[in-house]
């Protein structure tokens, strides 16, 4: 029983850990990011969110890696795509963060809120940064092929916030003239 | 000049750059290098002559930019395999000893000049973390058979 204690304190504090480090090298993600384009929730240039998450963690090219059978090609391309998924996933999750702040002091001004989309958000938005933390500590652990299916998630989350906001873009639009200054 | 005349001619300018040059290129990789050298690198504005005097300098312009984030995002999208056929294609057109064009690939990162303006940086990590991985690929086949010399193309050196 203690055993298995201390091996689940040991396993929390390891995941502890990876999360504030992945939380450090965020601000590198924004140093190279920024330059780069804002925030975008459409095809970026032609390709979707979920997508491009897809071509990171491709299996295909892992199967084509492997049939090289050189340890040294497949040791470099573990890095590589490592350091791809792991910028990805903390670009989108600054993303998803940074549209959201934008959002909530957007929304303060507005006076006519859809509870409904707004919490629809809040839920896709929680959804959407824990499983960035869980890819982001599968990852730096298993490598990046094994979480996949969560990748692709978070890319689909990512575009449903995008359809979301402009859902409450909308709204907004749709308001009266002078609604704001009233309230 | 109302926005849909304009609209009109980049279309023009686009099909065009397609029909007339880049056809007569034979692979993507080589279209992007090919694209990007007409760009400035100081102010990162595209120019062509022909399409310039054809159809207007800032529909030209704007003809090679779409076209040059086209076939960055093709790339992009490519397995690695593929994309790794479109190094090999290029290093054949280059005319040049693979050892020696891998080596000052590796070295210098021409590369990093293909990328366009304004696309997504997660794309941008991924383009120049595969083409690393198709440098090193293609050295990995050189070294298991150095016999294998770069077939003679009849199409003109791009790198040069």
């Amino acid at each position: 029983m203690t055993v298995y204690l201390t091996l689940g304190a040991a396993a929390a504090f390891v995941i502890f850990v990876l999360l504030l480090k992945a939380g450090d090298q965020e601000s590198e993600v924004s140093a190279v990011g920024e330059s780069n384009y804002g925030n975008r929730f459409g095809p970026v240039n032609g390709l979707q969110p979920a997508e491009l998450a897809i071509r990171i963690f491709s299996q295909k090219d892992r199967e084509f890696i492997l049939r090289t059978r050189s340890s040294r090609l497949q040791r470099l391309y573990r890095e590589e795509r490592r350091k791809v998924a792991l910028y990805w996933v903390r670009r989108t999750s600054r993303d998803v963060s940074q549209i959201m702040r934008n959002h909530r002091l957007r929304s303060r001004q507005s006076s006519n809120l859809n509870v409904a989309v707004e919490m629809k958000l809040v839920f896709l938005y929680v959804q959407l940064r824990f499983l960035c933390g869980i890819l982001l500590v599968l990852i730096q652990l298993l490598g990046p092929h094994v979480p996949v299916n969560l990748a692709a998630r978070a890319g689909e989350l990512y575009q449903r916030i995008g359809r979301a906001l402009s859902e409450v873009g909308a709204v907004n639009r749709a308001a009266p003239p002078g609604s704001i200054a009233a309230s | 000049m109302s926005n849909s005349i304009q609209r009109v001619r980049v279309q023009s300018a686009y099909d065009d750059l397609q029909r007339r040059t880049l056809s007569g290129i034979p692979c993507d990789f080589a279209r992007l290098i090919y694209l990007a050298s007409t760009r400035d690198y100081n102010s990162g504005l595209y120019h062509h002559e022909g399409l310039a005097a054809r159809y207007g300098v800032d529909e030209a312009r704007q003809a090679l930019q779409n076209t040059h984030r086209e076939i960055f995002c093709r790339l992009v999208s490519l397995p690695l395999e593929g994309l790794v056929s479109e190094l090999e294609t290029y290093v054949r057109m280059s005319h040049e000893a693979p050892v020696g064009f891998i080596h000052a690939w590796e070295e210098l990162e021409p590369y990093r000049v293909a990328v366009p303006m304004e696309v997504d940086s997660t794309m941008v990590q991924l383009f120049l973390s595969n083409i690393r991985l198709a440098l090193e690929i293609l050295r990995f086949r050189q070294e298991k058979d150095p016999a294998c010399q770069p077939v003679a193309s009849l199409q003109p050196s791009l790198g040069r």
